[in-house]
């Protein structure tokens, strides 16, 4: 019997080798430009967990992509750390163009708290924005406060009473919650919440009185009439029919334009023909009017820019965000924590 | 009732072709996902999410709920068999599946679960039909320190309810939470116990846990074993289908599984899992013979399998009635509607019946046809045990490994699987039960998030956890049962010299 115990542990640890060997990820490969790019599917890794945003967005892109681009796509997910495991992914693949990569508004905002290995805007290159998000100010429908003025006058004089909830210490929404709060000057609490799910539910259940969250959660009980929308961070006025009616921060006369987006990004130094092969087809894939509808039934904005805008929109994020982040007084309260 | 015609407008649209094949589709993955330890829903909804592209929303959607509330079904058959739960929400089938499997009654336990999981789906659907507004709105009504009081009595309720010792069940309780602590806090945004290392920001995935103590850890534990396992010589019919009197011990236990499972799955996090310790505690608590649990008792089979499948249909109120997912499933499932144009919420009811009643319709369908793929394949699973050990254990860390690199793509997480496999093993020889380590692991962070979000909306103020009606109310519940368990601990402690033991 110890002889079967001996050929059990010996198979299972020739398995266990297998499995780890096998599931190595690509490092370091030589770069090979093949004149016929490309010639197998293309990795696309999105840094957040399937279901999320991001990650549709990726799934839509896969749609249409074997008739732009060549080639289908794989989205590989590889959530963690707010995008930091992805990011950090992506850095270190090679750039032959076979691996490319989802990003967002992280990009710019986790070198700035300290919490990335890689200054992301400089070690990744984009290929392209897709869409952009904005976001809502919420409020519960059954609440007295009928437009913004209502809501800040509440707060100026009830300090510390109204809650703002938003998706995580350090997001576009507290950030887009605390620079309204400060630049209004009516203090709101922020309680941190685990997305937008999380967020609209405590908005529903009366626990939290404002909650900042992107237009699609909640496009549907706006509709049905539990929910008002009193204002949005963009600079204009989002085109979805459902949120004409509601004014942006900016012609309330607060200067709060924030829009947080989504584009594909790459590791830096690909070979220039990969490159304006993968932003000449995914121009393509994004132009696609399928794509637009379903970006737009996702509550995103379909708002494309090309690589060399996306790089230039990356540079005058990373200073507004970096001034942001000082003067809200957030870069503090992640730097407090780490002590 | 207005109900009534709704549903048989929904069946009569759930029968077309199209729809009716991509429920048996839906199904038999689903099933197939549920055997297979390790390979989770989330993962095989996102791989089938482009194939879906070409067809139309209604049988897409039905064959991803079908995935969904299929794997309930599935789960049970590796943890019954082989002691390996094929997913977190069957860990707790293991406990008393695994002694019935070794004494023989491995196709009574099977059949068990299956019609259990039948009844209680149904009940679950019912509920779902019938009460999914207003649910809704009371689930609205659970904030954060409801959420806290929950898994406060959760955790002081439930991580006594395996092996003898409380001080040992408490450890891994504690262990659970430790665990849960580490990696990246999304309400600080800091980073806790991750040593530097990236990869432990996104902390230890319950899957990850579940696989590696108790699928890796019950592989370990076979190879040691000096002397061969017990196989069953020959299966004789009677062997495959409960007797008489097991029948009457797992109907109630299927009844209240189901409705425990129903009103448990309307948390948010992992529903399923807590459904079913809170079904086994409650069933241990019911039973004549408590002592019996942990060395195959039927209604801890029958029980905790109910109470899975029912709290699926709960966890799809949240999401059909007011478009919010609760937990990692149902977010992917939220992301098919959205990737087909549906945005679920209260306007679906009215706007799309069709879709919303189709739906229903398909979800009783499929719990019958579910029934009938698993009874049958019942005989099929448990010829399975006649495989030697040393052909069958291998395969299941293939497929065991496989599914646990799915869950993140990442190697990092097999090595976690293996080292906690380890740890399994070596909890199991110091006479731990590491169920409650599940627990700890699931409610801690609950634990801790509503503590935290709870205190910041009531500035500062811990009174507020009394009062408030429904977390007082939670806390009280949670009070006596320990103050009857005290009285009754302290009227057996005469009595209770010898510990039970199989």
């Amino acid at each position: 019997m110890r002889k079967k115990a001996l050929v059990l542990l010996i198979g299972c640890s020739l398995v266990i080798s297998i499995m780890l060997g096998g599931c190595t990820s690509m490092q370091n490969k030589t770069v090979a430009t093949t004149p016929k790019y490309p010639d197998r599917p293309i990795t696309v890794i999105v840094p957040f967990s399937a279901g999320s945003g991001l990650d549709l967005i990726a799934r839509l892109l896969e749609k249409t992509a074997p008739q732009h681009l060549g080639q289908p796509l794989i989205v590989v997910n590889k959530p963690g750390g707010a995008g930091t495991l992805g990011f950090n992914e992506l850095v270190g693949a090679s750039p032959d163009g076979y691996t490319i990569g989802i990003s967002s508004l992280e990009v710019i905002l986790n070198p700035l708290y300290g919490s990335a290995k890689y200054n992301y805007p400089t070690a990744l290159d984009p290929l392209a924005q897709v869409a952009s998000s904005a976001s809502v100010l919420a409020v519960q429908a059954n609440q007295p406060w009928q437009d913004l003025a209502a809501i800040i006058e509440y707060g100026k004089s009830n300090p510390g009473k109204l809650k703002f909830g938003h998706q995580g210490i350090g997001s576009f929404s507290h950030i887009v919650g605390e620079t309204f709060s400060q630049t209004t000057g009516c203090m709101l609490e922020q309680v941190p919440f685990r997305g937008g799910g999380e967020t609209v539910a405590a908005l529903l259940g009366g626990h939290v009185q404002i909650a900042f969250v992107s237009p699609a959660m909640i496009k549907e009980h706006l509709k049905n009439g539990t929910i008002r929308a009193l204002a949005v961070s963009d600079s204009q006025r989002l085109s979805d029919p459902v949120f004409a009616q509601v004014p942006t921060l900016k012609e309330q006369g607060f200067d709060v334009v924030f829009n947080s987006w989504f584009g594909v990004v790459a590791p830096k130094e690909m070979p220039s023909e990969v490159k304006d092969k993968l932003v000449v087809g995914l121009k393509a894939i994004i132009s696609d009017s399928e794509f637009k509808k379903s970006v737009e039934n996702m509550g995103y904005q379909l708002d494309y820019l090309g690589a060399k805008e996306s790089a230039a929109k990356w540079q005058a994020d990373s200073k507004k965000l970096t001034k942001t982040v000082q003067e809200t007084g957030i870069l503090d309260l992640i730097k407090a924590q780490k002590q | 009732m207005e109900v009534v015609s709704l549903l048989l407008q929904g069946f009569s649209i759930s029968i077309l072709p199209a729809n009716l094949l991509a429920c048996v589709t839906g199904v038999l993955i689903g099933t197939l996902v549920g055997v297979l330890p390790g390979i989770d829903t989330i993962s095989a909804i996102a791989l089938l999410l482009p194939f879906s592209y070409g067809l139309e929303s209604t049988p897409a959607l039905i064959m991803f709920a079908g995935i969904y509330y299929g794997s309930k079904y599935g789960g049970s058959t590796t943890s019954i068999l082989m002691n390996v739960p094929g997913e977190a929400a069957s860990v707790v089938t293991c406990l008393d599946g695994y002694p019935m499997a070794q004494r023989g009654r491995a196709g009574a336990a099977l059949t068990v679960s299956a019609i259990g999981s039948f009844v209680a789906g149904t009940i679950g659907i019912i509920g779902l039909t019938l009460l999914a507004p207003p649910l809704a709105q009371a689930a609205l009504a659970f904030g954060p320190p409801e959420y806290f009081s929950i898994a406060l009595v959760g955790l002081a309720v439930l991580s006594k309810l395996t092996g003898t010792s409380t001080l040992k069940s408490l450890l891994m309780a504690t262990t659970g939470i430790m665990l849960g602590t580490v990696g990246m806090d999304s309400l600080s945004g800091i980073s806790r116990f991750t040593f530097g290392v990236d990869e432990l920001d996104r902390g230890f995935d319950l899957s990850i846990l579940a696989m590696g103590i108790f699928g890796i850890g019950e592989i370990i534990t076979v190879m040691t074993e000096p002397h061969t396992r017990m196989s069953v010589p020959t299966i004789r019919l009677r062997d495959l289908y409960p007797t008489k009197e097991e029948w009457r011990r797992s109907t109630a236990p299927m009844v209240r599984g189901g409705i425990i499972g129903f009103l448990v799955g309307l948390l948010p996090g992992p529903a399923a899992t807590i459904s079913s310790f809170v079904s086994y505690a409650a069933e241990k608590r019911c039973s004549k013979n408590p002592a019996e649990f942990g060395c195959g008792a039927i209604e801890g089979v029958a029980g905790p399998e109910s109470a899975n499948n029912a709290a699926i249909s709960a966890t799809m109120i949240p999401l059909l009635s007011l478009g919010l997912p609760f937990c990692g499933a149902t977010a992917i499932l939220l992301s098919g509607f959205m990737l087909h144009g549906i945005i679920p919420g209260p306007a679906l009811i009215t706007q799309q019946p069709e879709l919303f009643w189709g739906l229903i319709a398909s979800m009783y369908i499929g719990n019958v046809l579910l029934l009938v793929i698993n009874l049958p394949l019942i005989g099929v699973f448990v010829q399975l045990l006649k495989t030697p050990f040393y052909i069958l254990m291998p395969l299941v860390a293939v497929v065991t490994l496989t599914g646990a690199y799915s869950v993140n793509n990442s190697v990092f997480d097999l090595v976690w699987v293996i080292i906690f496999g380890v740890l399994g093993f070596l909890l199991r020889r110091a006479g731990f039960e590491p169920a409650p380590l599940v627990i700890g692991l699931v409610l801690g962070p609950e634990l801790e998030r509503g503590l935290a979000q709870g205190l910041i909306i009531s500035n500062g103020d811990i009174w507020t956890l009394i009062s408030r009606p429904i977390s007082a109310t939670i806390l009280a519940v949670g009070a006596m049962i320990m103050l009857y368990n005290t009285a009754r601990w302290f009227g057996k402690m005469q009595n209770n010299r010898k510990q039970g033991s199989c």
